[in-house]
């Protein structure tokens, strides 16, 4: 084993080049074949995927012995790695992992159902060898991860909004990580994800919807752990030589009326990590990179650092204030025109004048506001009475509420709508409408016209 | 078949070892004598188990797979032979691993990368010839594992 233990040798087992596996039968004659993964699970230990009963299974069961050779691209350095099987698991955390890598490449390729992982097999390294020496790596395409961490805590630090949170991660993603495309999803109560803000592509895409299991996105989402591709074309040409059944699944839901989904049209890089906090999904954190091999087990471990860190925030700052919200009122400015509002309440899509604005909770929300504004004149509203409106199915948690009404902002400000929402304070936010505004509910069993 | 190995698809060995565990190693390249001998050049260095290993009679697995396509052949001899190149052999184990490095930068690698997959110091080769009894499809999908009848 090496000083540092299977830890140093991690760059070796990010699935980017092929490793080789050899196994023996009990009578001593080998197999040999190349297997896309090796995965480290800690200092003493690694996993292979089980995805066929093949020969190689059998000779796992009959010896319990294997040896792979794994090839670090990044330093050039091959390790040849002897294992001991020491169990095969069909749940729990680590397959659940391996699990989600797997159907996040398949859902890429359209490959659900082929690529089944059946069990992960846990091995116990027992010796290493180095085969090739590693050449001293030019490490000038990356700042130093740790301190380019420590400089987006700073950013998410000086935050006092779920708002300044979502710009303040995006923009750290790009100005410390160097990650010049990353997008961040916030998640509803059904498992569905909307971007709220991006940066690297030419529409925000704020409003984008990933359904759940959709994609890396949606998988990390809805296993809970990160899900990391670093060759797509390759993976595509794996997924070429199965044979016909193979196509190209895209992240976008195909909503006819959703927002473009903003990704790059030719990622070969892509990692999606989950925003928990208390065990809960919030949301994900999507980054993506034309090149191969762009991000590696310690751009993960960043990542998941800034995301963890903005689900404690998010949690914190999704409290109420105590100050009851202002619901006097403010007079609008003088109405210019008139904007038919139409609402779906099927599924709480919200369009203005015929042209789709945004739906689920966050169409919800709209919808009551101006309802309220229309019977009442009110303008001025709080997150707290949001929250206590059982009529908005809101999810049970605080930070929710919080990106729903970011996403609902940033909606209508892209639209250049002439409806508005403006923070007044924490906890609450004005409706500025510079039109007159006329509502039209489409009822339950209406649908928007394709 | 013959074309497909010397076509400079990556080459990959396994053997039992003298402690009898499995051991796997990669080859530089792959010539066919006569149609029915593989030669398979190693890094002695690098290989030195396995070569330890033929020597004390294992049998041996070796798959060849195009980086390109994914198409994969095994074959498995109960024993092999370990020798050393022939000065002719150089040119073609150089003409091979310029298609695989070629082949894998239009993967997405880099120079670098590639031409470090693939590298290899003439003076330290060994030859590992075998006659193969039985040949396995390999390519992924339903049909892996498939023994081929001659």
């Amino acid at each position: 084993m090496t000083v540092c233990g299977l830890r140093a040798l991690r760059g070796a087992m990010e699935g980017i080049a092929a490793s080789l596996l050899s196994t023996c039968d009990a009578d001593g004659r080998p197999n040999v074949s190349m297997i896309s993964q090796v995965h480290w699970v800690d200092d003493d230990h690694v996993a292979l995927s089980w995805q066929f009963f093949n020969k190689t299974r059998a000779n796992l069961l009959a010896t319990g012995k294997a040896c792979v050779e794994i090839f670090d691209p990044r330093t050039h350095a091959r390790y040849r790695l002897h294992l001991d099987h020491v169990e095969t698991r069909t749940e729990g955390p680590l397959y659940e992992m391996m699990k989600a890598r797997l159907a996040g490449i398949a859902s890429h390729h359209g490959l659900e159902g082929v690529f089944r992982l059946l069990g992960a097999d846990i091995f116990r390294v027992v010796g290493v060898e180095q085969l090739t020496a590693p050449v001293v790596a030019r490490q000038d395409d990356r700042p130093p991860l740790l301190s380019a961490v420590r400089s987006c805590i700073d950013d998410l630090a000086r935050c006092r909004d779920f708002d300044d949170l979502a710009d303040a991660l995006l923009d750290g993603v790009v100005r410390h990580l160097r990650i010049p495309h990353a997008i961040l999803l916030m998640a509803e109560g059904d498992g569905r994800l909307f971007a709220i803000g991006s940066r690297g592509y030419p529409s925000s895409g704020v409003g984008a919807e990933i359904l759940p299991g959709e994609g890396v996105i949606g998988v990390a989402a809805r296993e809970a752990v990160p899900i990391r591709i670093g060759h797509l074309s390759a993976d595509y040409r794996y997924g070429a030589a199965l044979g016909a059944a193979a196509r190209q699944a895209g992240l976008v839901a195909r909503e006819p009326h959703g927002v473009p989904f903003p990704g790059l049209g030719d990622p070969h890089s892509q990692i999606a990590v989950p925003i928990l906090s208390a065990g809960r999904v919030l949301g994900v954190l999507f980054c993506e990179a034309r090149e191969i091999m762009r991000f590696d087990h310690e751009h993960e471990d960043a990542l998941m650092l800034l995301a963890g860190y903005l689900g404690a925030l998010a949690t914190l700052l999704g409290e109420d204030e105590p100050r009851p919200a202002d619901t006097s009122g403010l007079p609008a400015d003088p109405p210019a025109g008139l904007v038919t509002v139409r609402h779906f309440a099927r599924d709480d899509s919200v369009f203005l004048d015929g042209d789709y604005l945004i739906k689920g909770v966050a169409g919800a929300i709209l919808w009551r506001l101006l309802r309220q504004n229309a019977e009442s004149g009110r303008t001025d509203f709080s997150t707290r009475e949001l929250r206590l409106d059982r009529t908005l199915r809101l999810p049970a948690h605080a930070e929710n509420l919080d990106a729903r009404l970011v996403l609902l902002r940033r909606r209508l400000d892209e639209r250049g709508a002439c409806l508005r929402i403006e923070k007044t304070g924490r906890g609450r936010f004005r409706l500025i409408a510079a039109c007159g505004i006329r509502l039209k509910e489409m009822g339950e069993a209406a649908t928007p016209a394709g | 078949m013959v074309a497909f190995l010397q076509g400079g698809v990556a080459a990959i060995l396994g053997v039992r070892g003298v402690d009898g565990r499995p051991l796997v190693g990669s080859a530089t390249a792959c010539r066919v004598h006569e149609a029915t001998v593989v030669r398979l050049f190693l890094d002695r260095a690098r290989n030195a188990p396995l070569l330890q290993a033929i020597r004390a009679g294992s049998a041996i697995a070796a798959t060849f797979s195009s980086a390109r396509d994914h198409r994969s052949i095994q074959l498995k001899a109960p024993s092999a032979l370990v020798g050393d190149p022939e000065p002719e052999d150089l040119p073609e184990i150089t003409r091979q691993c310029v298609i695989l490095s070629d082949e894998l930068m239009d993967l997405g690698y880099t120079r670098a990368q590639a031409l470090a997959y693939v590298a290899f110091d003439p003076a330290c080769l060994a030859v590992v010839e075998f006659q193969p009894d039985r040949v396995f499809t390999q390519t992924p999908g339903p049909g892996a594992g498939a023994e081929l009848r001659r």
